[in-house]
């Protein structure tokens, strides 16, 4: 749990750290005319200050008297549920622009439902081929948004 | 005050016609819907539908968003009574004596007193904000760039000292917000800053999505993160004939419903997650001054009532800040004033005079849509509540399609939902860790204001920060801020040399 915490908080601090270095390869002005970079090189400064502050206080404050968050134990099988629910919509956005929005949008639906435990033949080709032939009728013919056409053209 | 009422009638013939009011219906379902799915909540519900409102005018867009709003608080309290699982933190206290009101068999009423309390607390806090708005706005002409400033500043301390476990990460999140907000052109000379030489970059992060990744991906991600059999959960649905409370329940829930609209109004003025804080204090004050303490948590009614008068006051005079003084102390708000700057309203001191139409019209719809929520709520609960017997196993899919199309068509940019995921992804770090997106995303939005008016006053002053204490209103912010920092600060003290003590 406390090496979680840390782990977050040296993020949040390489975050301010590397936004300050960057800020530093603009212009920085005077307070009077401040440059582009005066305003993220603060922030970055400030970021890096606030990280410490919580990070002296992760270390140094008794662990007693710090209102605690309420984090439960991930399940690991939940957590490659999870993982692979993430994969599949990072490629389905990869895959948009090349395979067009209702083939997408049906095997997104397909291969979530089938990571989430839906194993009935019916439904796992029933449901994504409801629902991705009704959001493109919803959102290409009724709302007029163009959505990728990708191979299939429609 | 009785132009202020000549301009509300005004604002009711424009929001009565059969366009906005379809709008204004359309928005109160959408919302309900949004609040009772899960993975959806306000701030991504509002988001997702902002693409659907780009053929409209300023005013129906704006009134059927701010339908949504007023519609997922509502749905969110459906979700707490039947199901034990509240549609958003707001409704959170409604779980408490609402799910054990249900248990009961008296979810009909809990419903209804929820309809009727919210109804109650918008129509009074809209009376609030018509004599409350015209003279603010007149007082906030004076502000120049340092009274901004330390208002934003207070407001992101405020939302800071509410929200979350710790200051600390609250302030991070804000800090980080105001980095992310950096990227793009810089305001004030147009030099690139963290573009990275890549051209989407130029025109800056898009909140939407941001916002949808942080509190609606993520939110789905916390979701599927858990064992499988966790994901579903059994449904209280009550009959139609049982859903009207009886006369005691409505004596009992008067006084509740009236002290939780005006503090609701009043919390809904202040920076910070108004309805949340509103819902705490309505409960914790129905609690004190009740003659039978003891049966709150047990499913008393004023437990309900209350709260939930104190939610809907708050989201309401919310909108004070946001249309009087351009600021949005709270994410949903921040995402309605995005909203507002698309359809080419910029909210301050001006709106008022300039986009009349647009102030007034939706204050009216905002009575309007009440009507409807009360109208809507009522009979179509049994249907509300059969949405909650669609397994999350097939929600939750559902969910994830509806926010890549929607992500997609806001700037029709397939980059967009690439952010959005990477926002969603942190965002499920962030509650692992448990750091807030409230603060993240109201810094994000606000970042470019607070930058300018920070940019501003030095120019005014010549690079002297004293600018920021020599002007009465900023010193009164800053003073404010001060507070609220030292108020965590002496609070461990006291802890801690108690501690000793002992």
């Amino acid at each position: 749990m406390k090496r979680d915490e840390l782990i977050g908080c040296g993020i949040v601090f390489l975050f301010g750290g590397i936004t300050a270095i960057l800020s530093l390869q603009m212009p920085m002005g005077t307070f009077r005319m401040a440059g582009s970079g005066l305003f993220p090189f603060c922030l970055g400064i400030l970021l890096m200050v606030l990280s410490l502050l919580y990070l002296l206080n992760l270390l140094f404050v008794k662990a007693s008297s710090q209102q605690k968050p309420e984090i439960t134990a991930p399940s690991p099988s939940a957590t490659k549920q999870m993982l692979k629910f993430l994969g599949i919509s990072v490629l389905a956005a990869a895959g948009l622009g090349i395979l067009g929005y209702p083939l997408t949008s049906f095997l997104l639906m397909l291969l979530l439902l089938r990571i989430l435990g839906i194993k009935r033949p019916v439904l796992l080709i029933t449901l994504p081929l409801v629902t991705a032939t009704a959001s493109y009728l919803l959102f290409v013919q009724f709302l007029r948004i163009p959505l990728p056409k990708g191979l299939i053209g429609l | 005050m009785i132009e202020s009422i000549q301009h509300l009638f005004a604002g009711f013939g424009i929001a009565a016609t059969a366009a906005n009011l379809f709008y204004c219906l359309l928005g109160a379902v959408a919302g309900t819907l949004v609040g009772i799915l899960p993975g959806l909540g306000p701030i991504a519900g509002i988001a997702l539908l902002i693409p659907v409102t780009f053929g409209l005018n300023p005013t129906s867009a704006i009134i059927m968003l701010c339908g949504i709003y007023y519609g997922a608080m509502y749905g969110g309290s459906t979700t707490s009574i039947l199901l034990n699982v509240p549609g958003e933190t707001a409704s959170v206290i409604t779980c408490i004596d609402g799910y054990q009101m249900a248990q009961k068999g008296k979810a009909g009423p809990a419903l209804a007193i929820c309809a009727i309390g919210s109804f109650t607390a918008g129509t009074l806090a809209i009376i609030g904000m018509v004599f409350l708005a015209p003279p603010l706005a007149e007082a906030a002409l004076a502000f120049g760039p340092p009274e901004y400033f330390s208002l934003m500043v207070c407001g992101f301390i405020v939302l800071s000292n509410v929200t979350g476990t710790s200051l600390l990460k609250s302030l991070m999140m804000a800090t980080v917000g105001l980095i992310v907000g950096t990227v793009g052109l810089d305001p004030v000379t147009g030099d690139y800053r963290f573009t990275f030489g890549s051209v989407y970059l130029l025109s800056g992060i898009e909140f939407v999505a941001v916002a949808i990744g942080l509190f609606g991906i993520a939110e789905i991600l916390s979701n599927v993160d858990q064992p499988l059999e966790n994901l579903e959960q059994g449904v209280i649905i009550p009959r139609f004939r049982d859903l009207y409370p009886s006369l005691r329940d409505l004596k009992k829930s008067v006084g509740s419903i009236l002290r939780g609209s005006g503090i609701g109004f009043g919390v809904g003025l202040v920076p910070g997650p108004a309805p949340v804080i509103a819902t705490y204090a309505s409960y914790m004050v129905e609690k004190k001054i009740s003659k039978h303490p003891e049966d709150f948590g047990k499913g008393a009614i004023e437990g309900v009532a209350g709260p939930e008068s104190a939610n809907n006051a708050a989201c309401q005079s919310a909108f004070i800040p946001l249309f009087v003084l351009g600021i949005p102390f709270a994410p949903p708000t921040a995402i309605l004033l995005g909203a507002l700057m698309i359809h080419g309203v910029a909210p301050g001191p001006m709106m008022i005079s300039e986009h009349s139409d647009v102030f007034w019209g939706v204050i009216a719809s905002m009575y309007i849509g009440n009507f409807i929520l009360l109208l809507l709520n009522l009979p179509f609960v049994p249907f509300f509540a059969n949405i909650l017997r669609i397994p999350k196993k097939i929600l939750l899919p559902l969910v994830i399609l509806f926010c890549i199309t929607g992500m997609y068509t806001v700037n029709n940019s397939i980059n967009d939902i690439w952010l959005m995921l990477l926002f969603g992804a942190l965002g499920f770090l962030m509650r692992k860790w448990a750091y807030e997106g409230a603060p993240l995303l109201l810094a994000l939005v606000l970042g470019p204001k607070l930058e300018v008016a920070f940019r501003q006053s030095l120019m005014l002053s010549h690079g002297k920060f004293g600018i920021f204490v020599e002007r009465p209103f900023s010193l009164v912010f800053l003073l404010t801020t001060l507070i609220f920092l030292c108020v965590p600060v002496v609070q461990f003290m006291i802890k801690t040399l108690g501690k000793r003590s002992a």
